[in-house]
């Protein structure tokens, strides 16, 4: 199980957790097994397209990941990030 | 390393009103005498005199910061005071700039502090920015982020930016070609796609810790001391009290610092509409809503433009609901009044309705009005003081 950290525009699905578990040994595995858990979490990052949303970076291992594709080795933390407009 | 004015680099040296009071600057090898003189001379901008500004704005001016600008149209809410603490409750109802101003010449008599209650946009971000070294952005609009952010990067200024969210905030700097700038980070994001402090809440101390990160940045730039936050994002969660950081690169296709940009200068945000058309807007009491409504309700359109779940939660009787950003993005069209309440009266008949808006506290209302008068054409009306207004004289049970 991977640990996944939640970006606090996110956590309305997770009911509040900033971290939460999720396996895959993609980061598109990863993010299905993540949407099984907390529907609709998923298309809030990825577009129809499959492509990750221009507000949404996510962070494997604290290293950008661009392509859902990417390993995700179960000790690698993944970090989903979301832009923030508040000030 | 910030370009700075020739008398930054020759500074004068300091009176001993100044070695008295930045004695414990003087005292630190990476400011010393020579560098209290270079804060001195510095000239900074913070874009927004919300939760970030004010924190940010204080602490540079404590630091003897020569010149700090605030740029911010809004005037002091009662609950703006939970975070923005450069306000008391005497300051509610007065320009936030002004009053900014005021509060850190009376921090800091050696500072000049420069009031610009004006809003941030393209025609005028050039001439606003021109005098300044730095830039901090506090604004709590995504649509002027992108504006600052790529103000900067056309015109060669230094950037500290930061966001928050509830428990969440975010910092980076950005330095003219030395990493990305914030495009890189997030390259588009559609006004409405992130809910804002008043959708969300955020907690009142969270912006004095993003402010102070920023005031830190800014200052370190200045001197050019330790290692800024280039290339980097800082994220900070205050629930789990954890700092994390990540690696950003520029990336080659930014559409304004990147190898082949397709901005060439600053652009407004879609649906931007000017302070001076929002004042032109003509409001309506709620009290004198609820008479209305009570004489001729059909004579009313009721627009709620708040976000759907906030419309769930409560609205008033007959509301339709067409979000803000929406309004922005595509424009509003009668089709919107009939479809979203399914009513199938003819056009005509519809076109006669007097279109009034309505938000949570009357600020996103307002850019509605201001955008459907000068799109559509359309007689509108803003309820004034939003539906927290309208619970306040008209109806206490309503649950907001």
């Amino acid at each position: 199980m991977t640990e996944v950290h939640i970006a606090s525009p996110l956590r309305d699905y997770t009911q509040g957790a900033s971290t939460v578990r999720a396996d895959g040994a993609t980061l598109a595995q990863l993010l299905a097994d993540l949407d099984r858990r907390y529907p609709g979490i998923r298309f809030r990052m990825i577009d129809e397209q499959q492509r990750i949303r221009p507000h949404i970076r996510i962070f494997v291992a604290a290293r950008e990941a661009r392509d859902l594709a990417q390993p995700v080795a179960a000790r690698e933390p993944v970090h989903l990030l979301c832009a923030l407009s508040g000030g | 390393m910030v370009a700075r004015p020739a008398s930054v680099d020759s500074p004068a040296a300091l009176s001993a009103d100044e070695r008295q009071r930045y004695a414990r600057h003087l005292s630190l090898a990476e400011i010393g005498e020579s560098g209290q003189a270079r804060l001195r001379a510095a000239r900074v901008l913070v874009v927004g005199a919300g939760g970030l500004g004010c924190p940010a704005a204080l602490y540079l001016a404590a630091a003897g910061v020569g010149t700090i600008g605030l740029v911010d149209f809004d005037r002091v809410e009662e609950s703006n005071l939970q975070r923005q603490v450069l306000f008391t409750s005497e300051d509610v109802g007065e320009l936030k700039a002004e009053r900014a101003c005021a509060r850190l010449a009376a921090l800091n008599p050696q500072v000049r502090a420069i009031a610009h209650p004006i809003e941030l946009c393209a025609a005028n971000v050039r001439e606003i920015f021109a005098p300044y070294d730095l830039i901090v952005d506090g604004s709590d609009r995504i649509g002027t982020r992108y504006l600052v952010n790529d103000a900067c990067v056309l015109f060669g200024k230094p950037l500290v930016s930061a966001a928050i969210h509830r428990f969440e905030g975010q910092a980076m700097s950005y330095v003219p070609g030395r990493g990305p700038c914030y495009r890189c980070l997030f390259p588009q994001i559609a006004e409405g796609t992130l809910p804002s402090c008043a959708q969300a809440g955020v907690l009142g101390v969270l912006p004095g810790v993003l402010g102070s990160l920023q005031a830190t940045e800014a200052i370190k730039l200045l001197l050019d001391i330790g290692t800024p936050l280039l290339g980097r994002v800082l994220v900070y969660d205050g629930l789990s009290m954890r700092f994390d950081e990540f690696r950003i690169a520029r990336r080659p296709e930014c559409a304004v610092c990147g190898d082949q940009p397709s901005i060439h200068a600053p652009q407004d945000p879609p649906g931007f509409c000017t302070i001076e058309e929002q004042r032109r807007v003509p409001r309506i009491l709620p009290a004198e809503l609820a008479a209305a409504l009570a004489r001729a309700p059909t004579g009313l359109r009721l627009i709620d433009v708040r976000e759907p779940d906030e419309f769930a939660r409560a609205h008033l009787p007959g509301a339709i609901n067409v979000p803000l950003p929406g309004i922005e993005q595509q424009g509003f069209s009668l089709s919107d009044e009939g479809l979203a309440s399914g009513e199938d009266a003819p056009r005509g008949e519809r076109a006669a309705h007097r279109l009034v808006f309505i938000c949570r506290s009357g600020a996103r209302s307002l850019r509605a009005c201001a955008l459907v008068r000068r799109t559509a054409g359309r007689e509108v009306l803003q309820l004034e003081g939003g539906l927290l207004a309208w619970r306040e004289a008209v109806d206490p049970t309503l649950a907001l």
